[in-house]
């Protein structure tokens, strides 16, 4: 009765997403961004679109980010902490770690500095930056790399790259600016955000992880 | 064409996940569902946003050519990064379950939390 119920419910699903199939070709080229993505001084029509015409959404996007790192950071902290390394350390990785790491780290600041031309941009910079954090937690040991980074500093980071977010975006609206310098300034800060929430995921993750 | 098989494949996807998500018992598999579900949809929003011989939307290329529609895209944007932050919110809240009630069976969980609750 159960599966019976859940397939029909799963028929549904696919049927009200394959409606959705009707946007699909044969259909007109794409809607005109090129304008938009010129008034705003982007190359690259996905950022005119996330950081021009819908910067609103964005910040609350990185809002909900932040919040949904809190909810990681207050939901982990009770357990109990761990004093032994997640990962035994290695020769390999420490060695690996030294090579990668300014490749890594440069990366991650040209995708930033250079999201609004081409593909790229604050997110995956971030996302980048903060798997370069990954790996010098495994090679550095979690525990210590977390002694260096303080989280202080960090959590005024976190919390200025959204003030600074919402008073660039308010003072752009209202004295109507725009241009390639706030596109890249809004995906530094974004980049700085997510970098900040994927390690504080990978830190408490690894350091509270509780026992079974 | 490739828009259409690259949407069916992420209809396939989101079918799978939410079936996981309904018939398997433990906690860790459901999320693991969720999130596949969660990857088809993304999957299907950038093959909408397909046309015919697309080029990326960048200004570089010469005015003229076709170019994918860059709006989907950008919720697509949005949805993985808010997938990525809901997902560990949710495995945070997995792990904290699972210290306490020591099982991540669901039907248990929800035993024990109406006990919790009748106490």
């Amino acid at each position: 009765m159960k599966k019976w119920l859940t397939l029909a419910v799963l028929v549904a699903i696919a049927g009200v997403l394959a409606c959705g199939l009707s946007a699909l070709p044969p259909r007109d080229d794409a809607p005109p961004w090129r304008g938009l993505a010129m008034a705003y001084g982007a190359g690259n029509g996905v950022a005119a679109v996330v950081l021009g015409a819908r910067l609103y959404d964005t910040l609350l996007e990185v809002l909900v980010f932040a919040l949904a790192m809190v909810g990681v950071r207050y939901t982990l902290k009770p357990l109990g902490r761990h004093r032994e390394p997640v990962v035994p350390e290695r020769g390999v990785v420490r060695e690996m770690a030294d090579i990668l790491l300014p490749v890594v780290v440069v990366f991650s600041l040209y995708l930033a500095a250079s999201g609004h031309l081409g593909p790229g941009g604050g997110f995956p910079a971030g996302a980048i930056a903060g798997s370069g954090l990954l790996l010098l937690a495994m090679a550095k040991g979690v525990e210590r790399l977390s002694r260096e980074l303080h989280e202080g500093t960090l959590e005024l980071l976190k919390y200025g790259a959204i003030a600074a977010f919402l008073v660039l975006g308010i003072a752009g609206f209202i004295l109507d600016l725009r241009g390639s310098g706030f596109l890249v300034l809004f995906n530094l800060l974004i980049g700085v955000e997510v970098t900040i929430g994927t390690w504080v995921v990978l830190h408490y993750f690894a350091a509270h992880r509780g026992e079974i | 064409m490739e828009g259409l098989t690259a949407a069916a494949l992420g209809i396939g996807l989101v079918v799978l996940g939410f079936g996981a998500l309904a018939l398997r018992r433990p906690l860790l598999w459901k999320l693991l569902g969720l999130n596949v579900a969660s990857g088809g949809a993304i999957l299907f929003l950038v093959a909408l946003s397909h046309r015919p011989g697309a080029r990326p939307p960048l200004v570089g290329y010469p005015p003229g050519t076709p170019s994918a529609d860059p709006l989907p895209q950008a919720l697509v944007l949005t949805a993985i990064v808010i997938h990525f932050a809901t997902l560990a919110l949710s495995l945070a809240y997995a792990v904290s379950l699972t210290e306490r009630l020591h099982t991540q069976e669901t039907e248990r969980i929800e035993e024990e939390a109406e006990e919790e609750m009748a106490r």
